[in-house]
């Protein structure tokens, strides 16, 4: 359990560099961000960017979506950890 | 049909402009005679790939822009940082460089014009504004990951559409002022420029807006510039200053340019009802075509009947012909002749900006529109530098039996080709562009006398 939620955290601090970098997000906003923080309500993020936010995920973490998951793909910050974790496995299976 | 009564008046400018921080910077060189051509070290860096080194390029850096890359080494500008605070964030994730730059002088423009919130947000409001390519810089790299490395399409962005659409600057234009008008592009390869201008000059005109924001943009991109390398049209052998050299014996080929030219039009009396200051207005504007099948050779027949249609309902009397003048071998001289058809053997100078920053294709005809109102402003004629030798012989057109113009060899002209700067009253400019397939475009403006 321990090493799940030590995953996540991790996960969650890649995740912010990678936002970091996309101009379209107010980096007022990335400030106490959760996993329950909706890139779309909370963080008025255009939709147009969750694709592009993936791709840059993609690459950071090494690892690759399914466009099944991607089209599925909801807007809260968890949604994408959930992605990225299990990208992860798939790959090591 | 034009709304009798109805005329168009030019309130406000703006752009990007080779070698110059802006539209101040660029009246003062362009007055100075001085050449705002570069040898451009990313076409030198291409060494024997490339035949012709020599631009009016704009680099990101001089524009106030910083370009953010998704992995270093990597070309592809996945965004804009506007270091000066101009453009917001959420403009710039939709823009490539030709649509900021198109942004910029938008508001520039608009600027210049006064035009209040309302004003500019209104239904009565249009954007007009086009580029010669598309987003090349974007697609290429796009492409690239695609079908060489195998990429998966969403690792070009999901903003590849929306950053290389053919009317990508006029609707990034449109969502920065958020008018609610017309929101179009006129594409005419390089009488793109005025095409744009002279298409929301009807829009006006006709009754249809009563302002809009119009003009030609062309993004510094060598992906556009070996296209014309290729074709073998591009001047080579000489200092980047002397380069471009249109009318002169020795050219062989333009100086392929980038650059942006915004305007803003309003119709006359609003503009006048308010104190708006003008800068000219536009007497007339009339496009055509050849006719003759030719993509490329310039088509004396098809200069004649573009005069005519000019001259139709105004009068035209010109003190300067801003000419199209490119430096290419052929054309030059087919469209001095054609306006020495049209005006006669003197009494005007025939001014062609082209010499001093070579040729912005899609932007050519909307910043040499800018130079045409500076020269009113001014009351000085642009000169037509290096054209140093004008050929004493006929030229081989000239010499078949068919030919209807003039027989004297351009050496004969020299009085209307001036090659600096000259003071003189200037009421009326007419402003000519061609481009491939035959297109050709007039615009006549005055001095608010």
């Amino acid at each position: 359990m321990e090493n799940e939620e030590l995953e996540r955290k991790e996960i969650l601090d890649g995740l912010l560099e990678v936002l970091r970098t996309v101009r379209t997000i107010d980096p007022a906003r990335l400030e106490g961000i959760t996993e329950e923080t909706d890139f779309l309500t909370d963080m008025d993020t255009p939709s147009t960017e969750l694709i592009n936010i993936a791709a840059k995920v993609e690459q950071k973490f090494g690892v690759e979506f399914e466009d099944d998951d991607i089209d599925d793909l909801g807007s809260k910050v968890k949604d994408i950890i959930n992605l990225i974790i299990k990208a992860k496995a798939r790959a090591q299976e | 049909m034009p709304v009798p009564g109805r005329r168009v008046a030019i309130v406000g400018m703006g752009g990007a402009f080779p070698d110059c921080s802006g539209l101040g910077e660029f009246n003062e060189k362009m007055f100075a005679g001085k050449a705002l051509i570069r040898e451009w070290p990313k076409a030198v860096e291409y060494n024997k790939q490339i035949r012709s080194t020599v631009s009016g390029y704009i680099t990101e850096a001089e524009m106030g822009l910083e370009a953010i890359y998704p992995i270093p080494g990597v070309e592809y500008p996945e965004t804009y940082v506007d270091t000066l605070g101009r453009i917001p964030d959420i403009n710039l994730a939709t823009a490539d460089m030709g649509s900021v730059w198109a942004m910029i002088g938008a508001k520039e423009s608009i600027e210049m014009a006064g035009w209040t919130k309302a004003e500019t947000e209104s239904e009565q409001t249009g954007v007009v504004i086009g580029s010669g390519g598309g987003g090349h810089q974007i697609l290429r790299l796009a492409w690239h990951g695609f079908f060489e490395l195998k990429k998966k399409a969403r690792l070009a962005g999901s903003h590849t559409v929306d950053r290389t659409m053919a009317y990508r600057e006029a609707a990034n234009v449109s969502c920065l002022i958020r008018n609610r008008g017309v929101c179009e592009s006129i594409i005419s390869a390089c009488a793109t420029g005025l095409g744009n201008i002279g298409y929301a000059y009807r829009l006006i005109k006709f009754g249809l807006q009563d302002r809009a924001v119009a003009g030609g943009v062309e993004g510094t991109a060598l992906e556009t510039f070996i296209g014309f390398d290729a074709m073998m049209v591009l001047s080579r052998g000489f200092s980047p200053a002397e380069s471009s050299r249109p009318f002169d014996l020795n050219r062989n080929g333009f100086v392929c340019s980038f650059g942006a030219g915004i305007v803003a039009l309003e119709e006359y009396e609003m503009a006048k009802a308010r104190g708006a200051h003008i800068y000219a207005v536009i007497d007339d504007y009339f496009n055509n075509s050849d006719g003759d099948g030719n993509m490329f050779y310039p088509s004396s027949d098809g200069q004649r009947r573009l005069w005519e249609g000019l001259s139709a309902n105004v009068e035209i009397k010109p003190e300067v012909v801003k000419v199209h003048g490119t430096a290419t071998p052929v054309g030059d001289i087919i469209e001095l002749l054609s306006v020495v058809d049209k005006l006669g053997e003197s009494g005007y100078h025939v001014s062609a900006p082209k010499s001093q920053f070579g040729h912005m294709l899609g932007a050519a005809g909307s910043v040499e529109l800018i130079t045409a109102v500076m020269m009113l402003e001014n009351q000085k004629v642009l000169p037509c530098i290096n054209s140093d030798t004008l050929n004493p012989e006929l030229e081989t057109f000239q010499k078949n039996p068919n030919w209807k113009g003039s027989l004297k060899p351009v050496s004969e002209y020299r009085h209307l080709i001036p090659k600096e700067v000259i003071a003189r009253e200037i009421n009326q400019v007419v402003c000519l562009n061609y481009g491939f397939g035959g297109t050709n475009s007039a615009m006549a403006i005055s001095r608010d006398i």
